[in-house]
């Protein structure tokens, strides 16, 4: 059963850019899980997730990035998102992911 | 022991049991408490290498926390399922090994190796890592506390988004036109809102399937692959297909589960939206349909009352009257009395089959032609022939005009006649018997192939007198279908053949509705009444 999120990660200074593509379920969010830990164990504490090419995410997804979340508070990092679809910017809202996470126009605006 | 210095030694040991309990409290897994755990058993114990297991419930396995020593799990596995806190210590007392059941049921597990500079563990010591093991498990407890209200807040938040996507998801589909669009918002809703993995919608015409939506939109469903499943069925009779939306593989961190009545109630409520949506919008274009309608046959009434007579012309020597009632807002029915510049007069009563606009115009043709030929006087029979054409031009296949026309000399009481197809008109002749004009041929606009109209001259006689009517007289209907009939007509003619053309007009007006009993008028009613004096 071929599900269609993609995912691409990038370094840009020290940020982690990931820009995700499709449903972020279960599925997607394990990868992104898995993205992030690499870069986590070696130090990098800011994370930016671009989903601008994702319109629709479940509450596993967002379960998901809520641990990033918490993971990166207890180094003192943040994670930040942008290009957020209306919809999944207001459902992120609602489940308090902006509490600790941020968001931005684009990795530049990231200190 | 000094007193002073015991009693120092032992507040010092309560600041450490407090900044300890603080420091496991906040970890934010089991993984790190035992990391911070190790942290503290070290600084307390001086130990060189310890280890931690922690094992889910007597049934699982030991799971590596911690280990500076490999032999330390072999250690471990030896031991019982603990059923409290159990603290060994190996024969020279350098090693400790405690094992200790947590409150839920779970079981932690220390190895701690021989102190630093070769110290054996006291008897003391043991009690304080018994009192350590207990914060750790008030820890934990404190630890699944939160985690279960972090858990709480995120379902409750979890329920507030679902409701919210309700609600936004009702707006979005009441704005979109039934089609793939629509399908395709519904779908990925349902699929997030119930945390499926993936879903489709079925198209069916009858029970032919005629269209899938698929969401993700690009994958292919294995029949094998589907875990769990939830459907359910759009299906309205006003709705032209018939649609299935199902959803395949609820998730959960731990995997694949069923789907519960939340998710049913979620599912329903969205289908719910779209039937609503969908019947809005047909009701609002039924409205609009209806209000060009209205529009339509307002147009079309206006038409007519500039058509039909508001009065009819007074003929020297005659009674003249006419009526026309139409059994909706505009009448198929025409009639019409004309002054002719030769002197005569032109009678006509015509009926269009069918109503509303395509009657009116069809109405209005003929009239604006019938108008043009009379004051041309051509012979009726040639000029039957030239309306039956233009109406037949003008017409659709399954519209036709029955027609009756009669051009009277008022001075010799002499009618030159042609009947297309009308309902034969009646004089009632002095001897009271009634006479039936057939002259004519077929209705105008049936056929175009030039079939001959045949005009009949008739006089009417002093006393006699003449009913052109349309078929809403003999035809009119009581509850039970039943005709006023010819037979009806006929009597009710001969037997008020002393009424003026009003008074009869009137009066067999008033016999039709007595007849129909208070039945909807089913047909338009005209009639012209000409009595000669």
């Amino acid at each position: 059963m071929g599900m269609d999120f993609e995912l691409t990660s990038s370094l840009e200074g020290s940020v982690l850019v990931l820009k995700t593509a499709g449903y972020i379920n279960n599925d997607g969010g394990e990868k992104i899980s898995e993205e992030f830990e690499k870069h986590f164990t070696n130090g990098i504490n800011k994370v930016l997730i671009d989903i601008a090419e994702s319109k629709v995410v479940n509450s596993i997804g967002i379960s998901y990035l809520i641990e990033i979340i918490e993971k990166l508070n207890e180094k003192n990092g943040t994670l930040y998102f942008c290009n957020m679809d209306a919809a999944i910017e207001k459902t992120f809202t609602i489940m308090g992911l902006f509490q600790f996470a941020k968001k931005v126009d684009s990795v530049s605006g990231i200190n | 022991m000094d007193i002073d210095l015991l009693t120092e030694k032992l507040s010092l040991q309560v600041e450490s049991f407090q900044e300890s309990f603080e420091m496991l409290s906040s970890a934010s897994s089991i993984t790190a408490m035992s990391r911070t755990f190790e942290k503290i058993i070290r600084g307390n114990f001086f130990t060189t290498k310890t280890s931690i297991f922690f094992r889910d419930n007597e049934k699982s396995e030991w799971k590596i926390l911690v280990s500076e020593n490999d032999l330390h799990l072999d250690k471990i596995n030896k031991l019982d399922f603990p059923n409290g806190i159990k603290v060994f210590a190996n024969a020279d007392s350098s090693e400790l090994v405690t094992i200790s059941k947590l409150n839920d049921g779970s079981a932690l597990a220390l190895v701690m190796g021989s102190k630093l500079g070769g110290a054996k563990y006291s008897d003391i010591d043991k009690v304080t890592l018994q009192i350590f093991l207990q914060l750790f498990d008030n820890s934990y407890q404190s630890f699944l506390l939160r985690k279960k209200e972090k858990q709480l807040i995120f379902s409750l938040n979890n329920s507030v988004a679902q409701l919210n996507s309700l609600i936004d998801t009702g707006i979005e589909i009441s704005k979109i036109n039934i089609g793939d669009e629509l399908l395709e918002l519904t779908l990925a809703r349902a699929i997030t809102l119930t945390n499926a993995s993936f879903g489709r919608i079925q198209k069916f015409e009858e029970s032919n399937l005629v269209d899938e939506i698929l969401y993700p939109p690009h994958i292919t469903i294995d029949e094998n692959g589907i875990e769990s499943r939830l459907s359910k069925c759009l299906d309205n009779e006003k709705f032209q297909y018939n649609y299935k939306l199902e959803l395949f593989n609820k998730e959960s961190r731990a995997g694949v589960t069923q789907f519960d009545e939340t998710d049913e109630l979620l599912l329903g409520a969205i289908l719910k939206q779209v039937e609503s949506a969908i019947e809005n919008k047909r009701l609002h274009q039924e409205t609009l349909e209806n209000e060009v309608m209205r529009s339509e046959l307002s147009i079309a009434s206006d038409i007519q009352k500039r058509i039909l007579p508001d009065s009819l012309p007074e003929i020297a020597g005659y009674d003249l009257a006419g009526i026309n009632i139409p059994s909706k807002e505009v009448s198929g029915d025409y009639f019409n009395v004309y002054t002719l510049k030769d002197g005569r007069y032109a009678l006509i009563v015509a009926d269009v089959t069918g109503k509303g606009m395509p009657a009116s115009l069809l109405v209005s043709t003929l009239d604006a032609s019938l108008q043009s030929y009379l004051d041309m006087q051509i012979p009726l029979s040639e000029m039957a022939l030239k309306l039956n054409t233009i109406v037949f031009k003008a017409s659709t296949s399954d519209r036709f005009i029955t027609f009756f026309i009669a051009i009277l000399n008022p001075d010799s009481g002499e009618m030159e006649i042609v009947n297309a197809g009308h309902n034969p008109p009646l004089i009632l002749k002095n001897d009271n018997s009634i006479v039936k004009i057939n002259a004519g041929g077929v209705a105008f606009g049936m056929f175009d192939m030039g079939l001959p109209f045949t005009d009949e001259k008739i006089i009417l006689e002093k006393g006699e007198r003449l009913f052109i009517f349309s078929d809403g007289i003999p035809e009119a209907m009581d509850k039970d279908e039943n005709e006023y009939s010819d037979e009806r007509l006929d009597e009710y003619l001969s037997t008020n053949n002393e009424l003026s053309s009003n008074d009869f007009i009137t009066s067999i007006v008033e016999d039709v509705k007595t007849h129909a009993n208070g039945e909807h008028q089913s047909d338009d009613i005209t009639a012209i009444y000409l009595i000669r004096k």
